[in-house]
């Protein structure tokens, strides 16, 4: 008896122990290395917020408040799906890489599930690793911070995914969690078989059956910004290639024609954030190709040569990477001149011409002149004929009057020839409606020497409707958003006006409100057209009123800072305002600006 | 019948067919009853990637089987093994009221059983053959935890399916109680006894770890009939 029981609480012991099998997850992982498999089914879902809370966040900031005056109320809550993807790298090795699912919530009366079009969104360029558009939820991250100007995340989940489109973003390979150690920026076909791939693995997971209950309604969507516009591009080149479907593309202020900007930058026209593009380029092609230096001092001057390898991505943002020293933040090129005659005369005459050109060039720089040199004997030896529609070089031999439908021409220096060979001038062509979208007076993607040199090479298939006269009658709609007709540009426009009114209201000892919003009605005032202005505020009614209202925006405010700063003068005010309106020209002005436009695109067509 | 009922009827049948036998001062018993478990749990905030500040849990408190095996092993001191049927524990959300839009503070997100058997050493008090003899006992209590789910609220919230762990437990135990002999062979007795059980749970959702250490100190009132032999 005595026994029996000991052996009774054994059992029982025992028939407890026989159960302690664990949890199940109830999902999968795969195994699989094979480019386009989701690595977790289902993947984690970040977040899950319904459209009442997305409103509410939404109009907790100012930023917010716009851009739902720009999107609408959301329609649909967004639950913010993490997709972990294989893909493989610029050299063909295989490769990890991260992103999202923005899927929308709410109630299939509502089109927020059921059958809804994907979006494809390309992000556009991020310096810090940690870029994650799958998390809303932290704001120091690159892709949904709150730091002045804001960010892409909350835009393309306003515009698109509270308004039922199932929107999916790779963070790109060399981002987040992925697998590759480099990025390869701006390496056309890895770049779009990336996104391929991330949107292999999103419809696997959408197919799996996401708990918001969205399903793919078989309509694809294509749309980025920046580097993303040329991503966006180079994805639809691939996708027609492999015979995907693929409904409509926007591509936006994205550097299309690497090689002929590249040439225009080489001979004076720098622009803003070159020096963060040019290493981050360089050393993707590097890291790609191997052969663009053998030592990064080839290149990059000895001040900031050694910091360069593995700077990008990595863990400083723009501004960052300019405080910390790691290059400058101006100056691409040396002011000392290269010696190399019409290389030099060419830099003379844009320079003259483009203060902005001018403050490219100074002491410390960041590349090398025999960088220039080289690479200069190349463009004026095999010129890039897309330059021909280019000012100022339309003017000048050997582009003047030569034919711009000639694509690029074949480079010799390896830079060059690596910008060359993933330009997406080749031979391709649209196949279903295409919007580009830009600003001329863009001072980070310049419009002239990419969308207008691209829309020459794709001339037989651009539309002459205008914008918001329905579908095009041809394929290719190209949109400016800034409507300022002036040579010097819309900031310098904004800069004069914003200057007037605050002098006049600096006599009148108005305060620092009355100043902004004088400064808002002056900048609005001047572009009247692009704005419905019978209520109590101007509404724009296109996306350029959008695009100036924007900047109207900037001026108001750097007027108010730089007045509390203690600056009193119309003319500091007036440069500090350039300045500033230049600063946020490209994002996010020129970009909220387009994703207006591309919504109202592919809107009729979803 | 509530667990309580089955327990007095388990108790009943023990005396109905365990009745007769020898004399006092058996070397061994055996007690069935109840246990109702109040938890006092402190967890740290989760940690890990993609994961709000502030999210917490807490444990539910539970009433089950009591089982134990006592061994006497001199007139004052025992041996006891007590085990019991393992409890299902609820986890409860604590912390904001919401992660995104879905419910978090209050919700139940999940259950785990507990194999939890602790051996304490026994000192009571008055002489042997006294009715009612109080006892305080020290020990080692050692928890194993098994079938954890996260159910549907808790996979909303983590975002997805989640696959749970929890390490093993070993810390101390104490009790204090009092046992009545309310005739030959049968006892009942009543304790209170607190022991300190943690572990490190670690969340897993698709390849995403979130980590924290939970700290359950329960505490337990038992009744329970003895049957020596």
């Amino acid at each position: 008896m005595r026994s029996a029981k000991t052996v009774s609480l054994a059992a029982l012991a025992a028939l407890a122990l026989a159960a302690c099998g664990g949890g199940s997850s109830g999902g999968s992982t795969s195994t699989s290395t094979q480019a386009g498999t989701l690595i977790y089914n289902p993947p984690l879902r970040i977040a899950s917020v319904n459209a009442t809370d997305l409103a509410a966040q939404f109009a907790s900031t100012s930023s917010g408040q716009q851009l739902l005056a720009l999107a609408g109320p959301p329609k649909c809550g967004i639950d913010f799906e993490y997709i972990e993807y294989e893909t493989v790298g610029a050299k063909g090795e295989p490769a990890t890489a991260t992103g999202a699912i923005f899927a929308p919530n709410g109630s299939a009366a509502a089109g927020c599930s059921g059958p809804l079009p994907i979006l494809v969104y390309t992000h556009g360029t991020a310096s810090t690793k940690s870029y994650n558009i799958a998390n809303p939820s932290d704001p120091t991250n690159e892709a949904w911070s709150t730091a002045s100007g804001g960010s892409e995340g909350p835009i393309i989940a306003a515009m698109f995914a509270a308004q039922g489109y199932i929107v999916v973003a790779s963070n790109y390979a060399g981002y987040d969690a992925s697998s590759l150690p480099y990025h390869p920026y701006l390496v056309g076909d890895q770049q779009a078989q990336d996104v391929i791939d991330a949107l292999k693995a999103a419809r696997t997971a959408i197919k799996g059956g996401l708990p918001s209950g969205v399903s793919d309604n078989g309509k694809l969507f294509i749309t980025g910004y920046s580097q993303g516009g040329y991503v966006a591009m180079a994805t639809y080149r691939a996708m027609l290639a492999a015979g995907m479907p693929v409904t409509a593309v926007s591509p936006m202020s994205g550097p299309y024609a690497l090689e002929a900007f590249g040439d225009a930058s080489v001979f004076g026209e720098v622009t803003l954030g070159s020096t963060v593009e040019y290493p981050f380029v360089i050393t993707a092609y590097q890291n790609a190709y191997g052969d663009v230096y053998n030592s990064p001092t080839d290149v990059f001057s000895s001040t900031y040569a050694a910091g360069i390898p593995g700077l990008l991505p990595g863990s400083l943002s723009f501004s960052g990477l300019v405080s910390a020293g790691k290059v400058p933040q101006l100056a691409l090129f040396s002011s000392t001149p290269t010696g190399l005659a019409p290389l030099d005369t060419l830099t003379s005459g844009i320079t003259a011409a483009s203060p902005l050109a001018a403050l490219g060039f100074g002491n410390p720089f960041l590349i090398n002149n025999s960088v220039r040199i080289a690479y200069a004997a190349d463009a004026l030896g095999n010129p890039d004929f897309g330059l021909s529609v280019v000012p100022p070089f339309n003017g000048l031999a050997p582009w003047m009057g030569a034919s711009v439908a000639l694509s690029a021409a074949t480079p010799t220096y390896p830079l060059r020839a690596h910008l060359r060979q993933n330009d997406l001038r080749t031979n391709w062509a649209p196949t279903g409606p295409v919007l580009m979208c830009g600003g001329h007076d863009d001072p980070e993607v310049p419009f002239f020497s990419n969308t207008v040199v691209f829309s020459h090479f794709w001339a037989p298939y651009i539309s002459t409707v205008p914008f918001g006269g329905g579908l095009p009658n041809n394929l290719v709609t190209v949109l400016d958003v800034d409507p300022d007709a002036t040579l010097s540009g819309i900031q310098s426009t904004i800069a004069g006006l914003a200057a007037t009114a605050f002098a006049t209201d600096l006599a009148a000892h108005a305060s620092p409100a009355k100043i902004a919003a004088d400064v808002q009605v002056a900048v609005i005032g001047a572009f009247a057209a692009h704005f419905n202005l019978t209520g109590a505020t101007p509404v724009p009614i296109d996306p350029q009123g959008v695009f100036v209202a924007a900047l109207a925006g900037v001026a108001a405010q750097a007027v108010v800072t730089f007045y509390a700063q203690g600056v009193t003068s119309p003319t500091t005010m007036g440069q500090d305002v350039l300045l500033a309106t230049l600063s946020f020209t490209h994002f996010p002005s020129e970009q909220v600006a387009c994703e207006v436009a591309a919504r109202a695109f592919f809107d009729p067509l979803r | 019948m509530n667990p309580f009922q089955k327990t007095i009827a388990l108790g009943g049948m023990l005396a109905l067919c365990l009745c007769g036998g020898a004399a006092r001062a058996d070397d061994n018993v055996v007690r069935v009853g109840m246990y109702a478990v109040f938890y006092h749990t402190a967890a740290d905030d989760v940690q890990g990637p993609f994961t709000p500040p502030g999210l917490s849990a807490d444990v539910s408190n539970v009433q089950t089987v009591y089982l134990a095996y006592l061994r006497r092993l001199s007139p004052h001191f025992d041996l006891e093994l007590a085990a019991g049927v393992p409890p299902k524990t609820d986890t409860v959300a604590k912390g904001p009221t919401t992660v995104g839009s879905v419910p978090w503070n209050g919700e139940t997100v999940g259950t785990v059983k507990w194999f939890s058997p602790s051996l304490l050493l026994e000192y009571s008090f008055f002489d042997e053959s006294a009715a009612l003899r109080p006892f305080v006992g020290a020990g080692l209590n050692f928890t194993h935890f098994y079938d954890r789910q996260i159910n549907g609220n808790g996979q909303a919230a983590f975002g997805g399916p989640t696959y749970v762990t929890l390490t093993n437990s070993i810390g101390p135990v104490g009790t204090l109680g009092v046992v009545y002999h309310f005739m030959q062979h049968f006892q009942v007795n009543l304790s209170f006894s607190a022991a300190e059980v943690a572990s490190h749970l670690t969340t897993n959702t698709a390849g995403v770890q979130r980590k924290t250490y939970v700290s359950f100190n329960p505490q337990a009132i038992v009744f329970a009939f003895g049957y020596s032999f």
